[in-house]
């Protein structure tokens, strides 16, 4: 088995300097390894850093300790010690993020948003067209909405633009922040194919889902983090 | 197995490098040891409120205006040079080729008695074009790309609306096709509009001509959508400084939480 990602050591305290320097310890010692088609589901109960894990491992948010290792280009890169242009060169081919929220881009269209990270990885005009217009229409979103900017879609809309703007060219890894929240149940079963897709092509995947049929659905794993839990 | 070393692509290299830079006025310091590396197609977001040292560190970088201390160097034909130790002719030649400058004010930037294509056409000039029918038609692609109707091609600046004179201002930079761009609070004085308009433009040119850009914004989701890495300006000295969203989305510093929870979302 490939390892894919690797975790090791990680801990995670918040310091509030305009709150009296208030420290809020999150994770200790969280350490892990993701093979290429794993699906780990990270559990436990709200508070216990699922989310906060999953953007240190994206590199959003800086880990007091530890480190995250990704296997980018053949090698391991830590992208807790990797400078920002490391950082960015890992996430736009090897590590993505889905969240259920869409970051609006003023006067993009839907069509543009979706092949937009093609277009970052070389991939053709034509054929980032061809697939981003399938992967709209996989996930039942009406033709008449792909020319316009998502700005005044409802949530739903908007999040179905993110998800086909995240699947439509997989990365080897992918970190998933509850993206079937607010779905309806057709939208969420494409989100469960989908994701077995990039797993047959050997994505290793990490995941937050709240909801427990789609987490039994996704997971070859589970991952309990409130036995990592730092002591308040 | 312990990770193996990260190799970058040998062929990328620094474009500017700016070390120690320092900018007194007498006593009072308006930028203090500020240094950092830019790559090729690289956009940098440096933030701060009014009076924090970004605009006067702007002007450093861009050689406005010379340092109390410190070195700025940018690669020219493979080799770094020192900007202010070349003399002052090159400086000059280099500030409207190699570079652009975007200011604030579209009339700093702009000369407004003369006409739209002749702000545009102007900068290719400097680069030694003398065709006239090229230059106007280069003149009418650009006044198209960033949105400014091809008959106003003879216009004065003076003549267009605010927004229109900083699409104008850009197209006058980019034409020249610049290695880098500094940019001073590019929708500074817009109408929200008209801002996303620019940004939008802004973004996709950057991206697609893959120059390398300085921005300095008060704005904190104008510095999300444009920058990838971000320096948070305090009295003259760079408190924070990383990746944008790491900067932005976990700050560290008591300044930069305190800036980054003052945003209103809409």
């Amino acid at each position: 088995m490939t390892p894919m990602l690797r975790a090791e050591h990680v801990s995670k305290a918040f310091v509030l300097h305009n709150q009296d320097a208030a420290v809020l310890p999150v994770l200790a010692d969280v350490g892990f390894t993701v093979h290429a088609g794993e699906a780990v589901v990270l559990a436990g109960p709200s508070g216990t850093g699922k989310s906060t894990l999953l953007r240190i491992l994206y590199g959003n948010y800086r880990p007091s300790t530890g480190h995250v290792h990704v296997s980018h280009d053949g090698r391991m890169v830590d992208i807790v010690t990797a400078d920002p242009r490391q950082v960015l060169e890992v996430r736009r081919r090897t590590l993505g993020y889905v969240s259920q929220f869409l970051r609006v881009i003023p006067r993009v269209s839907t069509l543009d948003i979706v092949r937009d990270p093609m277009l970052g990885r070389g991939v053709a005009d034509g054929v980032a067209t061809r697939r981003a217009r399938d992967m709209l229409a996989r996930l039942n979103l009406p033709e008449r909405l792909w020319t316009l900017p998502p700005a005044t879609f409802s949530g739903g809309e908007q999040q179905r633009v993110n998800i086909a703007r995240s699947f439509v060219d997989t990365t080897p890894i992918l970190l998933l922040d509850e993206p079937t929240a607010s779905l309806d149940a057709a939208n969420r079963d494409v989100v469960v194919e989908l994701v077995a897709d990039a797993r047959a092509r050997g994505a290793a995947v990490v995941g937050i889902f709240h909801d427990e049929a789609v987490r039994d659905r996704i997971a070859t794993r589970r991952l309990d983090l409130t036995t990592f839990k730092a002591a308040a | 197995m312990s990770p193996a070393p990260l190799s970058l692509p040998p062929a990328l290299e620094p474009l500017l490098t700016v070390d120690g830079i320092e900018r007194m006025y007498g006593d009072r310091v308006g930028c203090r040891d500020v240094s950092f590396r830019l790559w090729p197609g690289e956009v940098l977001g440096i933030v701060g409120e009014s009076g924090s040292g970004k605009s006067t560190l702007l002007r450093c970088l861009s050689g406005i205006d010379v340092p109390t201390a410190g070195q700025v160097r940018f690669r020219l034909d493979r080799e770094l040079v020192d900007i202010f130790s070349i003399p002052e002719p090159t400086r000059r030649s280099l500030m409207r080729t190699a570079w652009g400058i975007v200011h604030q004010n579209p009339r700093d930037g702009l000369r407004m008695d003369v006409s739209a294509g002749g702000n545009v056409g102007e900068r290719l000039m400097d680069r030694g074009d003398r065709h006239y029918g090229r230059i106007r038609g280069s003149a009418l692609d650009w006044l198209e790309r960033v949105e400014i109707a091809g008959e106003r091609i003879d216009d004065r600046p003076r003549q267009f609306s605010g927004g229109m004179q900083q699409r104008l201002q850009i197209a006058r930079v980019l034409v020249s096709q610049p290695r880098l761009v500094f940019m001073d609070e590019p929708t500074g004085g817009l109408d929200v509009s008209v801002q996303a308009k620019l940004l939008d433009l802004l973004r996709v040119l950057v991206r697609d001509l893959g120059i390398a850009a300085v921005i300095v914004t008060h704005d904190l989701a104008v510095a999300r959508l444009l920058t990838d890495r971000l320096m948070v300006m305090k009295d003259g000295h760079v408190v924070e400084q990383g990746l944008t969203d790491q900067v932005l989305d976990d700050p560290h510093h008591a300044y930069t939480q305190l800036l980054a929870s003052a945003v209103l979302s809409a």
